[in-house]
């Protein structure tokens, strides 16, 4: 992979916020970084490796619940709550795992969506940590200690940002790395791999934990900026699919598919939603649908397919193994 | 000639002052699970502007006789809708975007007490004040926010109403109404109902609490719960569900023939006209608070203009939620109008200090208490007589005696 | 044990109906290897046919039955036509991001065309009336509803296993190539296939309209539940959605019961993961 377009997007990712002064650009620019970081996070298990996850909400929401459970009751600051709450989303993964890897594909992705809906079922009923009310969390003055920034967007920008390279950094780290050849092996066929002597449970696990933990810190992100969670928002099907359709339509299986699939589907749901949802007649919601059947039919290889022209076997996910 | 230009200068900003439109942020899920109050709250809102922006002298308003705000030269007031499909998230970046894009001076909203709290974070964060309507969890004025206020009672009032009214049904009517049962929907709106019928229960030693049903959000039957409270033999049932639940509960009470003293909803799905529309006579004797009922449209003219005005946007009656959305955009405008300003503390000032003249209401008219809330409950409770909402109690409001036992099912 | 009795009355017609809409999404899934997520829009759509003919024309919801499956296997013909054909051979999960913008789609279109109200079928021949079994109470909406479930899923069954064409859907799901080389047109096939599920999910949503609000969301949490049954089940086995549709229908009802309510549909999710422990492919997957 050439590294010169994939620099030039990050210094864009990284300008654009910081000169447009326009505040609901910076939140789409925040929300996109947040999305297209939980894409690239989500392609380790299901790009990479072929695994489909339906449910990686749960780690998102376990990351947003560590962090701001832990800042509400204990005044511990987000940042510990982050990585506590990376590490408890790596733990779940574990634990989820096993049973789940036991199934192959539709049947394993199935799996992943009924694990989150129940990790959301016992939040809802869970009173330690409010349950269904939600939590607000306190208010206090800007302070990067607390993660709190009211005066401007930009700091919260440049979390998201420094957490987006990060993550970018591992994906990118992981495909160069022979765990990224073992991953695409398992991929291509399970069979194969093993008979090659990958140890496929080891890796699909590894892939798997080291997803849900980058999940996770965008969850105390996500948590600090809205400054109120509950287990409908962060844990709920639509963020989990959400991270599903922007990959997907950006290009499964590479680096830059949830990058550009963010940067279509993040401002295009912002903006019709700006533009026409005052309507009251779910005129915005028509659109961005339509569009991207548009985009599906006429471009069924995703952006990525259309950019490079030619279809490239990385892209062939879901043939063998699903 | 310095005399000359100072007249032209104070002309000319009259003439730019007279053109200003004055912007307010309305956010409603319009689409999603809860459009269909939503769409409804936002004819509402529509009506609340016409009656400013225009001249209704039929109708007794103070903003209603003159176009626009008259200590602003008759500044109109546009309200910009946006859209947060129930989802906190959107609540909170709409509201951020209508303070500081659409350069909002004040917001209403938000219906779901999930998408109040984060997008009154966000007015409370730049200064502006922050209307609910109809958001009825405690919880929002319970935060010691500076810019929040609240129109509709919250649960908790809602709660301790309800055990008044039975305590009112006890003595007067001897309904020797002792077993209650809360059912609530799974989310923040149900759940917090029901913690407040846990807490008052206790100011109110003659009641029991016999069955906690709680039941999950889009639920595809509600067999089972039904079948809960039916064992458990409720002399009266709490309801804080959504239309369509409500309605499902309503056909099951039927046929596992659930025959109850009461059944009192929380402000949500009893409320909808939709309720009386798709259960006809099978929604008789269901009660409920609410903000108003068209029962008293004969009482009170200004309400019935209101209505006829709404009536004619969205085909049915104004119903309580909609009403209080209705009265928030009412208040916030008229605080606009008397500060003379739209300078955020001085329209704080009038918020905290003035009383808002409400005849739509029965209680004729809304001051906000130090925390935000609402002194003045709107509330009466109505029971549905041949598919219309009558006003029940308090007895000064009445336009029908309450009846405290459901008929048999087969003998309606 | 009358209650108990009672649950499992319950819950078997509860879960039939849900077995009809899984039956639907697995004949899809089965043969095409893709996942609709405007399956309960689908059904959606004809809830709404049903009740505009009943608000309009005050037929009754058995009445309009045909027609409402007919709107819907249309839709199913048109969605195929005009989208699933042209990601067939995409990767994996283009037809899943295709089928979403087309939910989103048609849920939007049915608020801005009959706003989002709520809506009822209120009078029809079965409403109000039910049976009572020694203790035992059935609503007669519910028991046409799970009877014309099983007799819908047993057609579609026979149909699938006797008749030509649905030997060429069973061929073509085993191989396109081969199929095509043995003179199947299967473009036909998966066309057909795509109305077939259209018109049991169609059905599915005509029985369930006196027995659950009509909205434009109102597919959304069947069509998940179709999800789980029809993996439950094991992909594009009709037998196998439709058991698994009552074993999620008891185990919300008897789970939901004793558990607590608001856990039936974690208890389904649970019910799966447990299950897929002994049958990796589902009950009924090869």
């Amino acid at each position: 992979m050439k590294k010169t377009p994939l620099l030039v997007i990050l210094a864009l990712l990284l300008i654009l916020p910081l000169v447009v002064e326009d505040v609901n650009f910076q939140h789409v620019m925040l929300m996109m970084l947040i999305f297209a970081g939980l894409g690239e996070a989500w392609n380790i298990i299901t790009g990479f490796a072929g695994q489909t996850s339906f449910g990686h909400a749960a780690f998102f929401g376990i990351g947003a619940y560590t962090s701001t459970v832990l800042f509400y009751k204990f005044n511990v600051s987000p940042w510990i709550g982050m990585i506590l709450g990376a590490l408890f989303a790596g733990i779940v993964a574990f634990l989820v795992s096993y049973p789940c890897f036991r199934l192959k594909g539709h049947y394993f992705a199935i799996a992943t969506l009924a694990v989150a809906e129940i990790i959301k079922q016992l939040f809802v009923s869970w009173d330690y940590v409010e349950g269904a009310t939600g939590i607000s969390i306190p208010v206090v003055p800007d302070s990067f200690w607390a993660m709190q920034f009211h005066r401007s967007k930009i700091p919260y920008v440049l979390i998201a940002y420094g957490l987006f390279v990060f993550v970018l950094f591992v994906a990118v780290a992981i495909e160069r790395n022979k765990m990224g050849y073992y991953l695409k092996a398992i991929r291509e066929s399970h069979e194969a791999a093993e008979a090659l002597g990958i140890n496929t449970a080891r890796y699909k696990l590894l892939a798997m934990i080291v997803s849900s933990m980058l999940t996770a810190l965008f969850g105390t992100l996500y948590a600090q900026y809205i400054l109120y969670i509950d287990p409908f928002m962060v844990f709920g099907l639509d963020v989990s699919m959400k991270i599903v359709l922007l990959t997907v339509l950006g290009g499964l299986g590479s680096v830059y598919g949830p990058i550009i699939g963010a940067a279509i589907l993040i401002p295009l749901s912002e903006y019709t939603r700006t533009l026409l949802g005052g309507t009251g007649k779910g005129i915005d919601l028509m659109i961005y649908g339509i569009l991207i059947v548009i985009v599906v039919v006429f471009e069924p290889r995703g952006i990525l397919g259309l950019l490079r022209k030619r279809s490239r076997r990385r892209l062939n996910y879901g043939k063998s193994n699903a | 000639m310095r005399k000359l230009l100072a007249v032209l200068v104070v002309l000319l900003s009259f003439v730019v002052m007279a053109q200003e439109v004055i912007k307010i942020g309305a956010i409603f899920p319009l689409t999603g699970a809860a459009a269909a109050t939503g769409v409804k709250i936002k004819y509402a809102v529509e009506v609340a502007q016409e009656i400013i922006n225009g001249v209704y002298p039929e109708i007794n308003l103070s903003l209603a006789k003159s176009a626009g705000l008259p200590n602003l030269n008759g500044a109109k007031v546009q309200f910009v809708f946006a859209d947060h499909q129930g989802n906190p998230e959107l609540a909170m970046a709409e509201a951020e975007r209508l303070i500081r894009n659409e350069k909002v001076v004040a917001l209403i909203g938000c219906y779901q007490s999930s998408c109040t709290k984060p997008a009154s974070q966000i007015a409370e964060k730049y200064g502006i004040p922050f209307v609910a309507g109809s958001s009825s969890s405690a919880a929002l004025t319970e935060r010691g926010l500076k810019w929040f206020f609240r129109i509709a009672p919250h649960d908790g009032m809602e709660t301790v109403f309800f055990f008044n009214y039975l305590r009112y049904l006890n003595e007067k009517y001897n309904a020797n109404i002792k077993r209650v049962a809360v059912v609530y929907i799974d989310n923040e709106y149900g759940v917090h109902a029901a913690l407040m019928v846990k807490e008052k229960i206790k100011d109110f030693p003659e009641f029991s609490l016999v069955a906690d049903v709680k039941y999950p959000v889009s639920a595809t039957n509600v067999d089972i719960e039904v079948q809960k409270i039916k064992a458990a033999k409720p002399d009266a049932i709490f309801h804080a569900s959504y239309i369509g639940d409500m309605t499902m509960f309503v056909k099951k009470y039927k046929e596992f023939n659930v025959v109850p003293k009461v059944v009192l909803s929380y402000c949500g799905g009893y409320q909808d006209p939709q309720f009386v529309v798709n259960l006809g006579k099978d929604a008789d004797y269901f009660a409920g608070t609410n903000a108003t009922t068209p029962a008293l449209f004969a009482k009170m003219p200004i309400l019935s203009k209101i209505n006829e005005m709404y009536k004619a946007k969205s085909g049915v009656d104004i119903d309580g939620p909609t009403l209080e959305d209705f009265a928030s955009a009412l208040v916030i405008a008229e605080a606009i109008n008397i500060a003379g300003t739209t300078e955020p503390e001085k329209i704080l000032e009038v918020l905290k200090t003035h009383t808002f003249e409400a005849p739509y209401f029965v209680s004729e008219k809304i001051k906000f208490g130090p925390d935000g809330q609402n002194i003045y409950s709107a509330s009466v409770m109505t029971q549905i007589f041949n598919g219309v909402y009558e006003a029940v109690w308090p007895e000064q409001y009445q336009t029908h005696e309450p009846v405290p036992q459901f008929p048999d099912w087969k003998k309606r | 044990m009358s209650m108990l009795a009672q649950l499992v009355v319950t819950g078997v017609l509860v879960g039939s109906v849900y077995s009809l809409v899984a039956v639907g999404l697995t004949l899809v899934w089965g043969l095409m290897d893709i996942i609709n997520f405007a399956h309960g829009d689908f059904m959606m759509i004809s809830m709404y046919t049903v009740f505009w003919l009943y608000a309009l024309l005050k037929w009754d919801p058995l009445v309009s039955l045909p027609i409402a499956a007919f709107v819907a296997g249309m839709i199913g013909l048109l969605t195929y036509k005009l989208v699933i054909k042209r990601v067939l051979n995409a990767p994996g999960l283009m037809a899943l991001l295709a089928t979403f913008g087309l939910s989103l789609f048609i849920r939007n279109l049915a608020q801005f065309l009959w706003s989002p109200n709520y809506r009822f079928v209120g009078e029809s021949i079965l409403s109000g009336k039910r049976l009572i079994i020694s203790d035992v109470i059935v609503g007669l909406p519910q028991l046409v509803a799970a009877l014309g479930s099983i007799g819908m899923t047993l057609a579609v069954a026979l149909f699938i296993k006797k008749t030509k064409f649905g030997k060429a859907i069973q061929a073509t799901a085993q191989s396109r190539e081969i199929a095509e080389l043995m003179g199947v047109d299967t473009e036909k096939v998966y066309m057909f296939t795509f109305a077939l599920s259209g018109i049991c999910v169609g059905v599915a949503g005509t029985l369930l309209s006196g027995i659950f609000p009509v909205y434009p969301e109102s597919g959304a949490m069947y069509g998940l539940l179709a999800f789980v049954i029809v993996a439950l089940g094991g992909f594009g086995n009709i037998w196998g959605a439709f058991y698994a549709g009552i074993m999620i229908g008891l185990a919300e009802t008897i789970g939901g019961f004793y558990l607590g309510t608001q856990f039936k549909y974690a208890i389904a999710f649970l019910i799966y993961l447990l299950v897929l422990q002994f049958r990796p492919k589902g009950l009924f997957g090869w």
